[in-house]
């Protein structure tokens, strides 16, 4: 089935580019570690460079996070820069009990979905050329494989992947989740739940040809 | 994780989504996202007012008594404070209105801000200078960020303009990262920014 928001285009007629080296980051498959609790507390006090090191900390996870949602690099460049001015605005609301990771999440896939949202209402055809900018430098078939989990992640209604991605690749809590989704737990459960259940029934194929 | 979530395809699906997209740390993206955060406007008197205003705790009567209020305030507001708030006409602006004056002033476009990134290590001081400054040095500072990054972020109306930067007062220097400008602009060689419309 094709997805509503990509209209199936998204990984057909894809152009392969050449991709930068891989990164630490790139090999790491645990998510960022924690930041610097300290760090939030001073952004908030005024202190700029600890909110620049907050920003250097965070960006790449939360791309990340924004591109397996919208699906390209503008929108979720965008959606990244917007939440981050977003977090600087609203500093003051930041409780110093709180932890920064699941805030700064939760105002992100706002804005993601405020993304996926617009789009829905433009009625945006995805051209070729514009598919997602996200498999790395990989072998062919490790890029077979990746295309293929994009390809049902794209699928998946939008409240499932951020469930998914979430739980799965934030390596988050359930209760964090909660707050950031404003869902109760036992749906989350069934979102992701389902999610894997779509992932596992399109890919065993995949993986047993590899 | 509980036992269900635990599957070798998930993992394998877990690790490709940690790892597949090009997300390395980016300090270009980086500076983008402190610059656009310095040069938001800051919260506004009302904006901090409701950041650290809590609702207090209203009875059925009380709330209902607000939300009258509210409406009551609505209707007598109705009319007397604009809508949206216009666009700044470039003549107004400040900024400057090039070669066809009478055409930019008339023009109606909002502008749009662009920003603009340069890698200088040594210099003292930076500036933007384009066809939309007259070329004038002074106008248009950049400003330096912890990583050695400059950057700037202007009001530019839609359309092709030519820049370069002026390194310390006395260097021009186009963009490398921009492509070279055919023309002279003002006996200068420059780079090439095209701005669209949002």
């Amino acid at each position: 089935m094709d997805d509503p928001i990509l209209g199936g285009l998204a990984w057909r007629g894809s152009e392969q580019r050449e991709y930068p080296p891989k990164t630490s980051l790139m090999n790491d498959s645990r998510p960022a570690s924690s930041i610097d609790p300290t760090l939030p507390l001073r952004a908030k006090g005024g202190d700029r460079q600890a909110f620049a090191q907050l920003v250097d900390v965070m960006y790449a996870r939360s791309l990340r996070f924004a591109l397996h949602m919208v699906g390209n690099r503008e929108d979720a460049e965008e959606a990244v820069q917007d939440t981050f001015i977003r977090v600087h605005r609203n500093l003051e609301r930041f409780r110093d009990d709180a932890r920064f990771e699941p805030w700064l999440f939760r105002i992100l896939a706002n804005r993601c979905r405020t993304v996926l949202e617009k789009r829905k209402r433009h009625s945006v055809v995805i051209q070729y050329g514009d598919v997602p900018d996200r498999i790395g430098a990989v072998e062919e078939t490790e890029r077979d494989w990746t295309e293929e989990v994009y390809k049902v992640l794209d699928t998946l209604p939008a409240e499932q992947r951020e469930a998914f991605l979430l739980r799965h690749v934030e390596d988050m809590a359930y209760e964090d989740i909660a707050a950031i989704t404003g869902v109760g737990m036992s749906a989350l459960r069934m979102r992701v739940k389902r999610a894997c259940d779509a992932l596992r029934a399109r890919l065993t194929e995949v993986m047993r040809d590899e | 994780m509980s036992e269900f979530e635990r599957d070798p395809i998930i993992d394998k699906v877990r690790d490709t989504l940690r790892s597949a997209p090009h997300v390395a740390p980016d300090q270009r993206a980086v500076a983008r996202v402190l610059s656009s955060v310095w040069e938001s406007p800051p919260p506004s008197g009302w904006r901090r007012f409701f950041n650290t205003w809590r609702v207090p705790a209203l009875s059925g009567l009380g709330a209902g008594a607000l939300a009258v209020g509210a409406l009551l305030i609505g209707f007598v507001t109705r009319g007397a404070v604009p809508s949206k708030q216009q666009p700044e006409p470039l003549a107004a602006s400040g900024a400057p209105t090039g070669e066809y004056p009478v055409q930019t002033v008339a023009f109606d476009a909002a502008l749009v801000q662009t920003q603009f990134v340069f890698e200088h290590g040594e210099a003292e001081s930076i500036s933007l200078v384009g066809d939309f400054n007259e070329w004038k040095g002074e106008a248009m500072p950049l400003t330096r960020m912890p990583n050695g990054l400059w950057t700037t972020t202007v009001p530019l109306p839609p359309g092709r303009h030519v820049y370069s930067y002026l390194i310390d007062g006395t260097l021009l220097v186009a963009d490398p990262r921009a492509p070279k400008s055919g023309d002279a602009d003002y006996g200068n060689e420059g780079s090439v920014v095209m701005v669209f419309a949002r």
